[in-house]
């Protein structure tokens, strides 16, 4: 296929692993900004979910856009770890690295934990096939709901069964509860761990990755390199962080008390 | 001195290979690693053994001849040093020492430490030079490089193609070497008419040779003899991104 003709040249590769790595890690830091959300309350949650799941199309285009930097981003580290151990097949019998962090070293390791761990996230709190009591979890909208009715800004239509309309914007009555969802998930500590662990795996990944796309991508000036190289482990610990938020402050109870 | 030498030795390119071990009891800390070398072969000469087969050149760290990975680094401990002038006070008394040919796929060996380093040749061959014809030579300030440029192509140009980079990299990528060949001209106005043609040329010809992608590890600069930076692997990707799209 001539859309997979890149795969002939090492450093058109490299830039494919480069360019779909730094659009997954924006989806990453979005996803974390969403979540601290959980912070705020169940209202603030829900109806960021609601929000997200009303933008239809465009939620499918990031979708889409998304599963084909992902599956680019594997086939494309798959084809090279091939060629790499092909091009270097017998081993030094004692090997000393001066440079090469283990990170860097793992790379291709921590990239299928993550994928496995993906997998296992999706099941669980997309698809949520883990557990059938997620499936019906309802938040009734109540509060927007009597807020529209006590101040009703522009038109308010009402639907008693499902929908209500403001200033013209269909908003559901009932929504799926996302915020009780991710609670009763993470109040499970296997759970909670399997995530903060998979997190810790996600920094060893970021921590060389981040920097790597930049030099790919012939980004290296001594100007601006040594700040890179820096933020490349804050910013990968910083998404660490900002994810394990979420399940170690509901396991401790700071969130989500009253569910 | 008492040194513990562990050494690859290999008959022919299809013979298996094996280490063999040696005890060095005199060992001065004054010597170079090569002349050590030397004392042992003629020890193995006398006692009937063969001696062993290793590269080497100038012995002043210039021509890029010497190879070895010491210790599992290729010209061993010392930064910025080639094998020949690694010198024995470097080690301590009763070390043991791996020595083992660079290894890469790219890189065959044909006896011993000695291997097959071809693949350098042919990526230079390849379109690591310029080729208009310059006529007689011109006045010497008629074309005008700054002191930034010159610098840096300098810095490109101090590659002595050991192939350290190459049997450093944990891929067996041949990166910082081309990148080297390919930056030293691209920074000069001489290597402007052939620049685009000569990154592609040359970046194909060291994929076809088996050399492995580069994973930014690292470990490339950090075994150059010449301290090579890895920014110049970053020049030629960007090279070959803009020698690929707007290439006539």
């Amino acid at each position: 296929m001539v859309l997979f003709n890149y795969l002939k040249s090492t450093i058109l590769s490299k830039v494919v692993m480069a360019v779909t790595g730094v659009l997954l890690v924006l989806f990453l830091f979005g996803h974390m900004l969403g979540n601290l959300q959980v912070f705020i309350g169940s209202e603030a949650y829900n109806s960021y979910s609601q929000f997200l799941q009303s933008l239809g199309e465009i939620l499918w285009l990031i979708r889409i856009v998304l599963f084909i930097a992902l599956v680019l981003h594997i086939i494309t580290s798959i084809r090279l770890k091939l060629l790499n151990r092909c091009a270097n097949p017998t081993r030094y019998e004692v090997k000393n690295y001066v440079k090469a962090t283990l990170t860097a070293r793992t790379m291709i390791w921590t990239g299928i934990m993550i994928f496995c761990f993906l997998a296992f996230h999706l099941a669980q709190f997309t698809l949520r096939i883990t557990d059938d009591e997620s499936k019906n979890m309802k938040d009734m909208n109540d509060k927007n709901y009597s807020m529209f009715l006590k101040d009703p800004r522009g038109s308010v239509e009402i639907n008693k069964d499902k929908y209500f309309y403001a200033e013209g914007i269909k908003i559901m009555k009932e929504r799926h509860d996302t915020y009780k969802m991710v609670v009763k998930g993470f109040r499970n500590p296997l759970i909670s761990l399997l995530y903060v662990v998979a997190m810790v795996i996600l920094v060893f990944h970021l921590n060389h990755a981040i920097q790597s796309a930049f030099q790919t991508l012939g980004l290296n000036h001594p100007n601006y390199w040594p700040c890179i190289q820096r933020s490349s482990f804050w910013v990968s610990l910083l998404i660490g962080i900002g994810f394990c938020l979420v399940p170690l402050s509901i396991m401790l109870g700071f969130v989500g008390a009253g569910v | 001195m008492k040194i513990k030498l562990i050494v690859w030795r290999q008959n022919s390119p299809t013979d298996k290979g094996r280490f063999e071990t040696y005890n060095c009891d005199e060992v001065s800390p004054d010597m170079s690693f090569l002349e050590m070398l030397d004392i042992l072969n003629e020890k193995l000469i006398l006692q009937g053994q063969e001696p062993i087969a290793f590269d080497h050149d100038c012995r002043e760290g210039i021509c890029g001849a010497c190879s070895c990975t010491i210790n599992g680094v290729p010209h061993g401990p010392e930064k910025a040093t080639t094998t020949c002038q690694l010198h024995m006070r470097k080690f301590k008394d009763g070390d043991s020492i791996y020595v083992e040919p660079f290894r890469a796929k790219a890189f065959p060996v044909i006896r011993d430490l000695i291997v097959d380093r071809g693949a350098y040749d042919r990526i230079i061959a390849a379109g690591g030079f310029v080729s208009v014809n310059t006529g007689g030579a011109q006045d010497a300030n008629a074309l005008p490089i700054s002191k930034h440029y010159a610098d840096l192509a300098m810095d490109a140009a101090a590659c002595i193609g050991c192939g350290a980079c190459a049997a450093a990299c944990p891929n067996g990528a041949a990166m910082l070497f081309t990148a080297a060949k390919i930056s030293q001209l691209a920074f000069l106005p001489q290597g402007q008419p052939e620049r685009k043609k000569r990154a592609i040329a040359m970046i194909k010809q060291m994929e076809e040779e088996g050399f492995g992608a580069c994973t930014n590890y690292y470990e490339c600069e950090a075994a150059c003899p010449k301290e090579i930076s890895v920014r110049f692997i970053a020049k030629m990707n960007r090279e070959y991104m803009m020698a690929r799209m707007f290439s006539e």
